[in-house]
């Protein structure tokens, strides 16, 4: 079972430090510190998560830039070890709005407090903040959430747009507001990641999506909540639906390759309807995560040229299109392509009338990096770049350069087609009428595109 | 509440301690929580406030929760320096048990656990007993992990007080929470104990599965993990467990997802039903794939899981290859697991595709990612007949992309690949001689130059090609010259024209004279030797012999192993891919299927397992030079030495003291000794020896039996450097030898300084000659143990000091799965005899643990612990010492002293 839980900053200070058996030897934290920083000294390799030294063992996760560990002796789960991670690190931040180094130090002893809740002799007991309100009696003292770095997937809403409120995500659910009454409203989030990979000819290799639909709420009297999805979403790559999905590929049905659900979730009508019933706790957590293989329109085209240009020179064309609606506008786009280890130097010229967009050659990785602020649905932009090589190269660029990186968010927009139909909140008189907030991203994950 | 928690670290100038011991015994309620907030800030940095310890739990009768835990949590950091004092809260604690407030019963229950003073276990027995039958289910789940708490500090009591019992009851209690932590404390009790303690029954069966749908994520593992030591009765009972599992597989928690997995796997072993399984099959596979949308942590957790299940199952994940494809932006540790399954999962259906994913690998950044990615080209090849030839394709490809490190890992797969498929793929031999001179790691060098000896004949230029290493010859790592020394070697055979000639006179010279590799020395002699006899015939039978077929081994782990892990998929033994035994220091043996070795995985004892999974988890196709080299018996080619050749033998031994002439005979007995000269070798001359410790002193026991049909006398014994400097002490003493007798001797040794450098061995090379007959050479195996001396024993506390001061990296352990120590006291005296001396013993569960120490010359010291339980097969032998080089031997010696 767990023997320690400690929380570590970048600089290894013991942030909070938490021992449950007393059976690991002293300076576990300083021994975890040191392997961790130096796992492969003269490469930057990053440590596995799961290590084992001198008989101890160290699971570990890297949230909001600090290291959260636990120890065992025994052989145990280590997926519990980093599910629980996650899940002691989503719970502070439930608690405190914002989870960082100082957030953790000014409220060390409700995060103590919680801990001694979380987890009795090693033995994890309840991690959800509902049911950790009765036992927790410190409050929260908030810290200026203004300029730290958020956490988690919700936290993109807070950046670019202005159509998202931005500071809800970061208050804690329990903290009294100070006006008195808190604002009763609940966000429901339809989070995709999406991973392409095009072949050199511009096919699609690989697609994927994975998706979470989170819910944060803070309705007080924990009312029932029906979401509906798709009517006719259909669930298993090879379920009986494998028919219309064939026929209608392209415009029809979204066929998930599977998908789970979190324990508050009542699945009694979802195989008839597409509904899912739930009593939701307080505090963020995932409804439900889905996985879909199914094609689907990638949001991007990405072409990318390289072209020798006479000795030890080379040409490079990039170009992105849009594919998505124009009333959709992707915002924070990084294109990033390494070339050539013995290129020296590289000039860029963007299209004309380019607004918002910078380019730089990373001479340290070898990349030349493109940013653009935003992207409106429909359009196409495209940089030319002019290489200068060391050496005359050795006539074999495309092995050498590439593959083209891209990095995007796109509020608004879900590639999956997956939709909450209605969210319907159980109502307790006639005037409740809570604020509902459901939103929609579609952010990069692994997009590729290979020279 | 006002201000912020952190203002309780600031300090003040009249000096912390007494200003708080005056605020603790403020009036003002608020002030008081305010110092023990002061106080635990304090603690939590490190400072000792130990000293305030009254003042503290002055504070704790309240009814403030908030204070009550704050006191509570510096009780249980002090109460062990306190003891004395601790009693003081005894009496609140058990106030606080019957309080009406649940929540308080459950702290003090909680906190009395935590607190591990002897004198406050006695008084916890009977709170904790109300507590187990308590009204509130918070309560009695607080309760029921207080009893694995104070199992760990004192287990007669809790079989005393009937608290198992009592435990055993919870598991038909009606809250599922209280149901998965009674599980969880029985399951922790169990493995600490060797008696039967927590047997699951069909009717616990029941109702841990009616639990399971209830309880929280955290509960579902804990009652999962349990349920994996449930052998069903038969394939229905079986088949009823899966079907209650599966719906777990839906769940969002990927440690509930993998511990389902263990299950299913573990029942479906019983199902007999093809369609059950294949059905079962169809069903896991979603839901594995699913894991690696998770973090990176959890999708290398999964990948880890993956490698066992697809070595074991490969139908499960068979169409989903796709998925293990690498991303962009997946950490390293990510990418190595998938590509390994990536090579598992390769077929001819998909082998295209696999193809064109790690020709793009190989052309990334990351330098060890890249060569991964190579050598799983070269492994698909060897793994898929058919796909050979477009592997290789892939290969020239990147070859000609000149990347350096990219060239070399190409190169020593290719060879792996000519290995596989003789004769089929020599044409791209032109190819690589391109990047010939490009070559500047030993294995890409030995590589290449094993191709060119193997097809000297093909390359026309093979001679000049070999020629540009020989210049460098002395300065080559041990792995290059002994693939040039057998290149050329095959060269002359297959050319043996002037160039080649000339060649083969300056490495033999280079390797016999010029260095100081016994390996290297011993391979030329060899060759030489069957030059110089019959180069036709056996020099070609030996060297151009035709080499059996290497296999694929992309399912690296032995089925026994793989059994015992899949056995614990879903724990860290599955991560690290090791027996739990080998990286947990007190575990009870998991129920093992069979009681069959494991190899050598637990070889690497604690060393740093992860670097095992990223690095070493799968060795990499080629198997080590070395182990290629066609020439790997000696033994065989031995007995074609015919006649004496003296020019060669003359500088053999490399020493100029002169043979020592024998004088006086003298007898001895004692058993029978090994036989290191043959009759059939020395023309009826049989020679049996062996080193031997008496009385401190190391001997020689040397027997000689005369076969011969005439009489053999003027014995002389001449000994080869050696590890040690071993040497003889005098003239070997044997009187001449009538035909059919035979004499035995004792020759005294002594250490000289001609050390023999290198890594250390054992091995002892001997001539022996006589009047009558050629020169004889044999070698000699001696044990580490006779060199173990008189003066090895240490005092306890100087062992101490010494084990504490020698690096973990120096500790090595080594298991000897069918050792069986019958008892403790004759092990130790039998081991005394052998000069490794007793220090100390301790008991672990049913394992002994015996601590000895033992010195061989140079003052090298050795610590050992050795662990074994009496009776049972297997024992596990960890050494300290600052000389790692002589670990390997110190194994073998420990070995024949412990069978």
């Amino acid at each position: 079972m767990i023997s320690q839980f400690f929380v570590l900053s970048q600089r290894g200070d013991h942030i909070v430090f938490r021992d449950y058996r007393g059976e690991v030897p002293k300076g576990s934290a300083e021994i975890f510190f040191r392997k961790v920083k130096f796992w492969n000294e003269d490469e930057a390799e990053e440590a596995p998560p799961v290590f084992n030294i001198d008989g101890v063992n160290y699971v570990h996760v890297k949230v909001a830039g600090l290291f959260f560990v636990v120890t065992t002796m025994v052989n145990i789960s280590p997926s519990l070890l980093l599910e629980l991670l996650q899940r002691i690190a989503r719970v502070t931040k439930d608690y405190l709005g914002v989870l960082n180094e100082d957030s953790l130090r000014k409220n060390f002893i409700l995060v103590y407090e919680l801990l001694d809740e979380v987890i009795d002799f090693g033995y994890p007991q309840t991690t959800s903040t509902e049911a950790l309100k009765s036992y927790i009696f410190n409050e929260p003292i908030m810290v200026d959430a203004g300029r730290l770095p958020p956490l988690g997937p919700a936290a993109m809403f807070m950046q670019g747009t202005k159509r998202m409120p931005g500071t809800a995500v970061t208050k804690s659910v329990v903290a009294n507001e100070p006006g008195g009454k808190k604002r009763e409203e609940i966000f429901v989030d339809i989070i995709e990641k999406i991973s392409v990979t095009f072949s050199s000819s511009g096919y699609i290799l690989t697609s994927e999506i994975d998706g979470t639909i989170q819910m944060k709420s803070y309705l007080s009297g924990n009312p029932e909540i029906r979401l509906a999805l798709n009517e006719d979403l259909g669930i298993g790559k090879n379920s009986s639906s494998t028919h219309d999905y064939r026929s209608s590929s392209g415009g029809g049905s979204v066929v998930l390759d599977d998908c789970n659900f979190h324990e508050s979730v009542q699945l009694d009508s979802f195989d008839i309807d597409r509904t899912l019933h739930l009593i939701p706790p307080d505090g963020e957590f995932p409804v439900m995560n889905y996985r879909m293989t199914q094609e689907f329109k990638p949001p991007f085209r990405v072409t990318a040229l390289i072209e020798e240009a006479g000795p030890s020179r080379a040409e490079v064309l990039l170009k992105i299109r849009a594919d998505f609606p124009a009333n959709v506008t992707a915002n924070t786009i990084t294109v990033q392509m390494p070339v050539p280890s013995y290129t020296m130097r590289a000039s860029f010229e963007l299209e004309a009338g380019a607004v918002g967009q910078t380019t730089d050659f990373k001479e340290g990785t070898r990349r030349l990096e493109w940013n653009l602020k935003k992207i409106v649905g429909g359009s196409e932009h495209t940089l030319r770049a002019k290489l200068t090589f060391s050496q005359e190269s050795h006539g074999n660029l495309t092995k050498e350069a590439g593959p083209v990186n891209m990095n995007f968010t796109i509020p608004m927009y879900n590639a999956s087609k997956l939709q909450v139909r209605y969210l319907q909140i159980a109502k307790k008189s006639k005037t409740y009428n809570p604020y509902r907030w459901v939103r929609y991203v579609t952010q990069a994950n692994s997009y590729v595109a290979r020279l | 509440m006002s201000g912020h928690d952190s203002k309780y670290f600031s300090t003040t100038k009249k000096g912390e301690i007494p200003e708080l011991k005056e605020e603790l015994n403020s009036q003002y309620k608020d002030k008081r929580k305010d110092a023990v907030k002061k106080v635990i800030a304090a603690m939590t940095v490190g400072k000792d406030v130990s000293s305030l310890f009254t003042d503290v739990v002055n504070c704790m009768q309240t009814e403030n929760l908030e204070l009550k835990k704050l006191v509570y949590l510096y009780l249980i950091n002090y109460a062990k320096s306190q003891p004395d004092l601790a009693i003081l809260a005894v009496n609140t604690f058990v106030k606080d048990s019957q309080d009406p407030n649940p929540l308080i019963r459950a702290l003090a229950v909680r906190t009395m656990g935590c607190i591990r003073v002897d004198k406050i276990t006695e008084y916890l027995c009977d709170p904790l007993q109300r507590c187990l039958k308590d009204d509130d289910p918070y309560v009695r789940k607080t309760a029921a992990i207080c009893v694995a708490k104070l199992y760990d500090i004192n287990a007669e009591l809790v079989e005393d007080r009937g608290f198992l019992e009592a435990l055993k009851d919870l598991i038909s209690d009606n809250n599922p929470m209280v149901v998965a932590n009674a599980v969880a404390a029985l399951a922790e009790i169990q493995d600490s104990s060797a008696r039967p303690i927590f047997e699951i029954t069909s009717h616990t069966l029941t109702k841990l599965l009616t639990a399971l749908n209830e309880c929280t994520e955290w509960g579902q593992v804990f009652i999962l993990d349990s349920l994996s030591r449930y052998k069903a009765t038969d394939a229905r009972d079986a088949e009823n467990i899966v079907e209650r599992v599966t719906p777990r597989l839906q769940h969002a928690n990927c440690a509930v997802v993998l511990s389902a997995v263990k299950i299913i796997l573990l029942q479906m072993e019983l199902i007999t039903s093809t369609d059950v399984v294949r059905n079962l099959c169809k069903k896991m596979a979603p839901p594995l794939v699913t894991l690696l949308s998770a973090e990176p942590e959890i999708q290398y957790v999964a990948l880890r899981n993956i490698n066992l299940i697809v070595q074991k199952r490969p139908t499960i994940l068979a169409h989903e290859i796709k998925v293990f494809f690498c991303k962009y932006n997946d950490p390293i540790y990510v990418k190595m697991e998938k590509l390994e399954i990536m090579i598992k999962l390769a077929s001819d259906r998909n082998i295209d595709q696999v193809l064109l994913e790690f020709k793009e690998y190989a052309t990334e950044v990351d330098v060890d990612f890249v060569r991964k990615a190579v050598r799983a080209i070269g492994r698909c090849a060897i793994k898929l007949e058919r796909a050979a030839e477009r592997c290789i394709s892939v290969l020239l490809e990147l070859i000609k992309i000149k990347v350096n490190y990219v060239v070399q890992e190409a190169i020593i797969v290719i060879k792996d690949i000519f290995r596989r498929y003789p004769n089929t793929y020599e044409s791209i031999i032109a190819t690589l001689c391109e990047s010939l001179d490009t070559l500047d790691e030993p294995e890409a060098k030995a590589s290449m130059i094993w191709i060119i000896g193997e097809y000297a004949e093909r390359i026309d230029n093979a001679d000049e090609l070999l020629e540009s290493f020989l210049d460098t010859f002395p300065e080559e790592p041990a792995l290059v010259q002994l693939q040039l020394l057998t290149a050329t070697v095959k060269l002359f055979l297959k050319k043996p024209t002037e160039g080649p000639q000339q060649m083969i006179q300056a490495v033999l010279n280079n390797a016999t004279v010029e260095t100081d590799n016994p390996d290297l020395r011993d391979r030329a002699y060899i060759y030489w030797r069957l030059l110089s006899t019959d180069p036709e015939v056996a020099a070609k039978d030996v060297v151009l012999a035709e080499k059996p077929v290497i296999s694929d081994d992309s399912n690296q782990l032995d089925s026994s192993l793989l059994d015992e892990l899949l056995a614990n998929i879903s724990t860290l033994s599955s991560v690290y891919h090791k027996p739990p035994e080998a990286f947990v220091s007190c575990v009870k043996a998991a129920p093992r299927a069979d009681d069959e070795e494991f190899a050598d995985a637990g070889e690497t004892g604690y060393s740093e397992s992860p670097s095992q999974g990223v690095d070493g988890a799968s060795p990499s196709s080629s198997t080590g030079t070395s182990s290629n080299v066609p020439v790997k018996q000696p033994a065989a080619a031995a007995p074609a030495v015919a006649a004496p050749i003296p020019d060669l033998l003359g500088d053999l031994m490399g020493l100029d003291n002169a043979l020592v002439p024998v004088d006086e005979p003298t007898a001895s007995s004692g058993p029978p000794l090994p036989v290191v000269l043959p009759s059939t070798t020395g023309q009826g001359l049989q020679i049996s020896a062996q080193l031997v410790r008496r009385d401190g002193q190391i001997y020689y026991d040397i027997s000689f039996e005369n076969g011969t049909q005439g009489v053999l006398d003027g014995f002389m014994i001449q000994f080869n450097k050696n590890t040690f400097g071993l040497a003889a002490g005098g003239p070997l003493q044997v009187p001449p030898l009538q035909p059919g007798s035979s004499a035995r001797t004792l020759l005294a040794m002594v250490f000289s300084q001609n050390v023999s450098p290198g890594a250390p061995n054992s091995l002892l090379q001997v001539a022996v000659k006589n009047n009558q007959q050629p020169v004889w050479y044999f070698s000699d195996k001696g044990s580490l143990h006779v060199f173990f001396g008189e003066d090895g024993k240490m005092e306890r506390t100087s062992f101490l000091e010494a084990w504490k001061s020698l690096p973990d990296d120096n500790e090595y352990s080594k298991e000897y799965p069918n050792s069986v120590i019958s008892s403790i006291d004759a092990t130790v005296e039998h081991l005394a005899a052998s000069n490794v001396f007793f220090i100390a013993k301790r008991k672990n569960a049913n394992m002994d643990v015996l601590y000895l120490s033992a010195k061989i010359p140079r003052g090298i010291p050795f610590l050992i612990e050795l662990t074994a339980a009496v009776g049972v097969p297997g024992a596990k032998c960890a050494v300290k010492t600052p000389n790692r080089e002589f670990v390997p031997l110190f194994f073998e010696a420990m070995e024949s002293l412990i069978n």
